[in-house]
């Protein structure tokens, strides 16, 4: 036989093996993924309260998506999303590679700086968002308190719709930095010792074998930290839910919160299928422009 | 002879039991009761738990969630008829489901159940009520009200009598003249825990909340000069008041920074007269709640679910735990405004909250249920915190809330309600 009628044979005899172990797999996803996108699809072109009834009360076609699209809540919640999320993010993708280059070194104070740094990120977001609400208490909270030593009146921090957006913004980057610090401090340590070397022999400057040398190594991996950096802050729900509960009024609605609002608090589930399309459809365009900027710096 | 004495020694045996039966005709039913987890009714539940299940032999399973939690358990529950729960703890927000709550009237008037209740806590609104009949049974009764410093009033020769809010805020211009240069300030209120700005605008307001045609509606000329009075009371408030939660708030009276505080009085009735919590102890007193509006009411019912299988064990546990004896228990442990009028006659109470009794029992005469719907309350409490805030006028938030409501389905229970209480718009 042949090395190519061998491997026609090995297809056909395999091909009801293969069946039997990859379709329970294949038939889980679909359960637990395919199924319940397809249902929120189905009910995104439905009306259905559930407190008014037990079942979907009909189809309305697109009427749920243009009564959110032309719903002033929803057009708020969405700029608050790409206000609190942009700011988050680049603030996080900043202050992140800075740290990681600042805590570089495998000496017990630099491994101890880097572990004090991470402990944020494994507090609970919902902790988080209670800690900060107390911490930026304008009467009586720390962080007004030691402004006030500078000098610095603080501000009505969760009273005010402007700096109530800057306190959750805030509380993100807190909590969020060290995700950035983690894959970046690990990127940088990846970076072959010659290639910093050659370029120093050939005169670049810190600053340009940074920019030349470090920064395209590092590109892939922040990137990517981008992409899940912005995912999760979009996604976020309990650290807002504790820290502002979208107020004052409706300056910290986010999308996520809309959506939770919509579905688990007034139980208007066409609505809310609706607009978590919505908020699909955007969170990918999100994610695509990302990509698309990999592939342009390719 | 011996089947004879082998039988006689088992009847003899078996008697004590069927004397429990008799006693005891839910022993080993399970029933499962919620209440919401404030450290108040959950824990006053949790108290005589015990003794209920030895009185009956019904096996109890307390669920404590929080309000919000609470509220979409039920609604979710009810809606899908899973039937987990035999008694609920609800109010008026999950009125959208009192068609799936069992009615009570066959039970009250055999059980000649009620007793000394405020006649308007038993009424329809306060009381759970679905299509003139009775399906709630109220076990705590809390009023907004007004706390005052009763030793600043002396010293400024004033009186906490006032009738309506325009009263109320002349009295304020007279305190803030003499609390001028001082830290105290005339007046506070949680003004950053939004969903409490309503409880003023039901106040200052005097007109109808639900349409002739059952829809949710304001009279807009009534509506707009209530909400520009209420932005008005902030100048009486303290620097900050606007991020002020209902803690903060509740903090600033007791630290002595304010001479009245607009509040839910049972959040601060037992912390006011706790000397390591309070500098006020003694020198506070509650006032009448101004007009033309009325006092928002919190009257927390027990309902019994249409799916309990065991509505006769439930019933048992309504009884346990709604009575005049439980409820001044709980108002004396605890701080839960009773519902019973005993409670406030009380002889060896009426001495110690001498300060309390006569303010509350006022307010609790004129207070009143509301007709809304979480998300109706949340469009109209989000829209007025913006207000407050500065970010829009009172016309823009009228305008708001009008618009949002205008997709809000009022249900009948509390179309039932509002007409029941008079806020209903006349036909």
């Amino acid at each position: 036989m042949t090395i190519k009628k061998r491997a026609t044979w090995h297809k056909r005899h395999d091909l009801p093996w293969l069946l039997v172990f990859v379709l329970p797999a294949f038939l889980i996803v679909v359960a637990v993924q395919f199924y319940p996108l397809a249902y929120s699809a189905l009910l995104s072109v439905q009306e259905w309260s559930l407190t008014e009834s037990q079942a979907p009360q009909g189809f309305v076609g697109w009427d749920n998506f243009a009564r959110e699209l032309g719903d002033s809540t929803f057009q708020r919640s969405v700029r608050n999303s790409i206000v609190i999320t942009g700011g988050a993010v680049i603030l996080e993708m900043f202050l992140g590679v800075c740290l990681a280059y600042l805590t570089m070194g495998s000496s017990w104070r630099m491994r101890a700086v880097r572990t004090l740094l991470i402990l944020p990120m494994v507090i609970a977001p919902v902790a988080a968002g209670t800690l900060w609400r107390i911490l930026l208490n304008s009467r009586a909270g720390l962080v007004n308190h030691l402004l006030g030593f500078i000098g610095i009146k603080g501000p009505e921090w969760l009273a005010s719709p402007d700096w109530a957006v800057v306190a959750v913004i805030l509380l993100d980057t807190w909590q969020w930095t060290p995700f950035v610090l983690l894959v970046a401090g690990a990127a940088i340590a990846s970076i072959p010792e010659d290639l910093l070397e050659v370029a120093a022999i050939d005169g670049a400057s810190r600053w340009q074998v940074f920019l030349y040398v470090e920064l395209p190594l590092l590109m892939p991996l922040l990137l990517l930290t981008l992409v899940f950096r912005t995912l999760e802050s979009l996604l976020s729900l309990d650290s807002i839910y504790s820290l502002t509960f979208g107020g004052p009024g409706f300056s910290t609605y986010t999308m996520t919160f809309y959506i939770y609002t919509q579905g688990l608090r007034n139980f208007n589930f066409g609505a809310a299928a609706a607009s978590s399309w919505m908020f699909m459809v955007f969170a990918s365009i999100c994610i695509w422009l990302v990509f698309w900027f990999q592939r342009r710096e390719r | 002879m011996k089947k004879m004495l082998l039988l006689t020694l088992i009847t003899l045996l078996a008697l004590p039991f069927g004397a429990l039966a008799q006693d005891m005709p839910h022993a080993g039913v399970e029933i499962v009761a919620t209440y919401m987890q404030s450290g108040t009714y959950d824990v006053g539940a949790e108290n005589i738990e015990a003794d209920f299940e030895a009185a009956t032999g019904i096996e109890l399973e307390l669920v404590a969630s929080p309000w919000a939690v609470l509220n979409q358990n039920h609604i979710t529950d009810l809606t899908t008829g899973t039937g987990e729960f035999d008694v609920m703890s609800g109010e008026f927000w999950i009125a959208s489901v009192y068609d799936k709550m069992l009615p009570l009237d066959e039970l009250v008037e055999r059980d000649n159940f009620g007793g000394d209740y405020i006649p308007t806590i038993w009424q329809p609104g306060p009381s759970g009520y679905f299509d003139g009949h009775r399906i709630g049974i109220p076990y705590s009764a809390d009023a907004y009200g007004i706390v005052y410093r009763t030793d600043i009033f002396e010293e400024a020769g004033l009186t906490a009598d006032w009738e309506t809010w325009d009263d109320y805020l002349a009295t304020m211009d007279k305190l803030a003249m003499h609390l001028e240069g001082s830290d105290v300030a005339p007046s506070v209120f949680a003004w950053g825990a939004a969903e409490q700005t309503p409880s003023i605008f039901l106040g200052m307001y005097d007109g109808y909340l639900v349409d002739a045609d059952g829809n949710y509606a304001l009279e807009e000329e009534s509506a707009l000069a209530a909400l520009q009075q209420m932005v008005s009371l902030l100048d009486y408030n303290p620097e900050g008041a606007a991020g002020l939660s209902i803690d903060e708030a509740n903090s600033v009276f007791l630290t002595g920074n304010a001479a009245t505080m607009i509040c839910w009085v049972s959040f601060v009735r037992a912390a006011a007269q706790n000397p390591d919590a309070s500098l006020v102890v003694d020198n506070w007193a509650v006032a009448p709640f101004p007009g033309p509006g009325f006092p928002f009411l919190s009257a927390w019912n027990l309902f019994i679910s249409e799916y309990s299988e065991n509505p006769e064990a439930a019933w048992e546990w309504v009884k346990y735990y709604i009575n005049g004896e439980q409820a001044t228990q709980r108002f004396v442990e605890l701080g839960v405004g009773s519902p019973y009028l005993s409670t406030y006659e009380d002889p060896d109470l009426v001495d110690a909250y001498s300060h309390d009794f006569p303010g509350m029992v006022h307010n609790l005469s004129r207070a009143q249920s509301v007709p809304w719907v979480f998300e109706a309350f949340e469009i109209f409490f989000r829209n007025t915190s913006e207000l407050v805030i500065g970010s829009i006028s009172a016309e823009e938030a009228l305008a708001n809330t009008l618009a949002s409501w205008a997709e809000v389905t009022v249900p009948p229970a509390l179309v039932q309600s509002a007409a029941a209480q008079g806020q209903q718009q006349d036909m």
